[in-house]
């Protein structure tokens, strides 16, 4: 006892600005780093006329590449709870049809799954609706559509709808969502499962039925767990818009394929579009940590 | 009531019994947790179920609000028939209260919370009224000053209480209680036992497994033990703890007292 290690007998300051110090050079160099090199390259951007250029054609998208991760993201959120719902649910028919969904959409590769909503999903949905030599289509929803997608009002009794009519941003909304959804059911599923059986069997006990428990007790606490995790699907999601420039989506990798292949100059593209992408995805990671930090903190506070 | 001879053994078989299990079975695999257990429990009574670990104390408790169900036999909550899959087994549960062993307290409410949340949902009271009764229950339990703390910053023992305050809340017939004080410290136990002494005194129908013989001695009208799955003996404490009769019952209470 009497040769007890000084460091670690003496009492820990409260705040220890050393110690600080040494954490964020081991923990957050890496930031540093980025932000060094962000400014950098803001600097070059600046100075450089076609790189003002590049990011001038390139940043009018952002707008569009927001517009698909958020659409998305809020379907895909609604379908994955559903889904996860159903995952979890003991009525075999739901469960194996929810399984098979999730299995299905995981399995494929998203950008498969864009090319099937574009050109063959929305195709033939709009066939089913507007009608062929064969089918007789659906008058009234292909006229309310038609409205809705923003046909001259004095000619929809006699036109039909158009598979391009429809804006490709729907088109791969719903491919996002789908694919999205089944990750996110995973997500929603591992955290309804995260939560004791005996918070259910206290619901229960005081007269819930399943949907008052799952609403008023289960997801508040599942959603609460997942919510470092649906973050980064978010991430996750925003990068992977990239894929809609393939069906000519102008977001803001299809604007730099665009720009870089008219003017030959793909080196300034690439760095305008991964500053964009690199930059809004940092700033969100960042936020995720600080989620993770501040969720582990309650836990211990309440 | 009637002036009847002041027997109460006597008066008690003039009404229907509250609760009614007949011949219930429940397995589980392989495993028999409940086998031909018949129990009736009449209003205003407390009955203590005792027996060693495995023996289906917690699986007949469960069957009575059916987070169980019997593989056969019949259980009656008053006039519904808990174990018939069409009976309508929320109402059956807002009329009978149950406290777990782990609390189940929900993490994500504060103490009010959880004592309104059902209230609301299920009794559909209005949040003033829920609020009242919620505060008046939390004097009762004895932790008035908790009402908007979180359960996780709760010792044991006020857990427990709070858990039981939040039974109470829906005004139930009955209460379940599966060994409420087993996860506890020796100092917090009393204190939720005295919650539990006041309520059989109040004349609430109590059920409850356990353990303290101290609690079962003061409050229980009837002592059932159990063994495997059965039941082997339905007696009074003071038969229970002066003239043991069974074999297995003494070698149990030989191993707890
Ligand atoms: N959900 C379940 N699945 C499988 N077996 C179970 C389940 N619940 C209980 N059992 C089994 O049924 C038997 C009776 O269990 P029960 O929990 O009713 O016993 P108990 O008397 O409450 O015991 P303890 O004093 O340990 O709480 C045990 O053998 C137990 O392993
Ligand atoms: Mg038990």
């Amino acid at each position: 006892m009497a040769q007890m290690n000084p460091e670690i007998a003496a009492p820990k300051p409260f705040f220890d600005g050393r110690s600080l110090t040494r954490n964020i050079i081991q923990r957050r160099s890496w930031f540093i780093a980025f932000i060094l090199i962000d400014i950098f390259v803001l600097y070059s951007i600046a100075n450089n006329q076609e790189l003002i250029e590049a990011w001038d054609y390139i940043v009018v998208g952002i707008g569009v590449t927001v517009q698909i991760t958020i659409l998305s993201f809020v379907i895909s959120i609604i379908v994955g709870l559903i889904v996860a719902l159903g995952r979890i649910s003991k009525n075999i028919i739901i469960y194996n049809i929810s399984t098979l969904y999730v299995e299905l959409f995981r399995g494929l590769p998203l950008l498969v799954i864009i090319l099937i909503f574009a050109f063959v999903v929305t195709p033939a949905l709009v066939d089913l609706i507007a009608g062929t030599e064969t089918l007789p289509g659906i008058p009234f929803l292909d006229n309310i559509i038609q409205n809705i997608v923003g046909i001259d009002p004095a000619v929809i009794e006699t036109t039909t709808l158009r598979a391009r009519d429809i804006n490709p941003v729907v088109r791969i909304v719903f491919a996002f969502a789908v694919t999205y959804g089944a990750f996110m059911s995973e997500v929603f599923r591992a955290g309804i499962e995260s939560i004791g059986r005996g918070q259910m069997e206290a619901a229960r006990s005081l007269g819930m039925n399943y949907v008052e428990a799952m609403r008023h007790v289960i997801l508040p606490q599942a959603i609460r767990n997942v919510l470092p995790a649906l973050a980064n699907n978010f991430i996750l999601l925003l990068k992977d818009t990239s894929l809609a420039s393939v069906v000519a989506v102008p977001e803001i990798s299809h604007l730099t394929r665009q720009y870089a292949s008219n003017r030959f100059r793909y080196p300034e593209g690439l760095l305008i579009l991964s500053f964009i992408y690199a930059n809004v995805t940092i700033l969100m990671s960042l936020g995720v940590i600080y989620l993770e930090h501040k969720l582990q903190q309650d836990k211990h506070d309440d | 009531m009637t002036d009847l001879p002041a027997n109460e053994s006597d008066e008690r078989f003039l009404e229907e019994p509250i609760i009614r299990v007949r011949n219930a079975s429940k397995a589980f695999g392989a495993v028999k947790a409940l086998r031909n257990v018949s129990l009736d429990v009449y209003a205003g009574e407390v009955i203590v179920i005792i027996g060693p670990s495995g023996s289906g104390k917690s699986t007949l408790l469960r069957c009575i609000n059916r987070l169980e169900t019997v593989n056969s036999g019949e259980i009656w909550v008053e006039d519904v028939q808990v174990n018939n899959p069409k009976c309508d087994i929320n109402r059956v549960r807002e009329e009978v209260g149950m406290v777990f062993q782990s609390f189940n307290l929900f993490p994500n409410l504060s103490v009010m919370g959880n004592l309104m949340l059902a209230q609301t949902v299920v009794r559909k009271r209005n949040r003033a009224e829920a609020e009242q009764i919620a505060r008046r229950l939390l004097i009762k339990v004895g932790i008035p000053e908790k009402a908007d703390v979180y359960p996780a910053k709760l010792s044991g023992g006020q857990q427990q209480r709070v858990a039981i305050a939040r039974a109470l809340a829906m005004n139930p017939k009955i209460m379940l209680f599966d060994e409420p004080t087993s996860a506890l410290d020796p100092e917090m136990i009393k204190e939720v036992l005295d919650v539990m002494l006041d309520l059989a005194k109040e004349g609430m129908t109590m059920v409850v497994v356990t353990h303290e013989m101290g609690f079962a001695r003061a409050a229980a009208n009837r002592i059932i033990f159990m063994d495997q799955g059965e039941k082997i003996v339905e007696t009074t404490p003071i038969e229970l703890f002066e003239n043991p009769q069974h074999d297995r019952l003494k070698q149990f209470l030989g191993k707890i007292l």
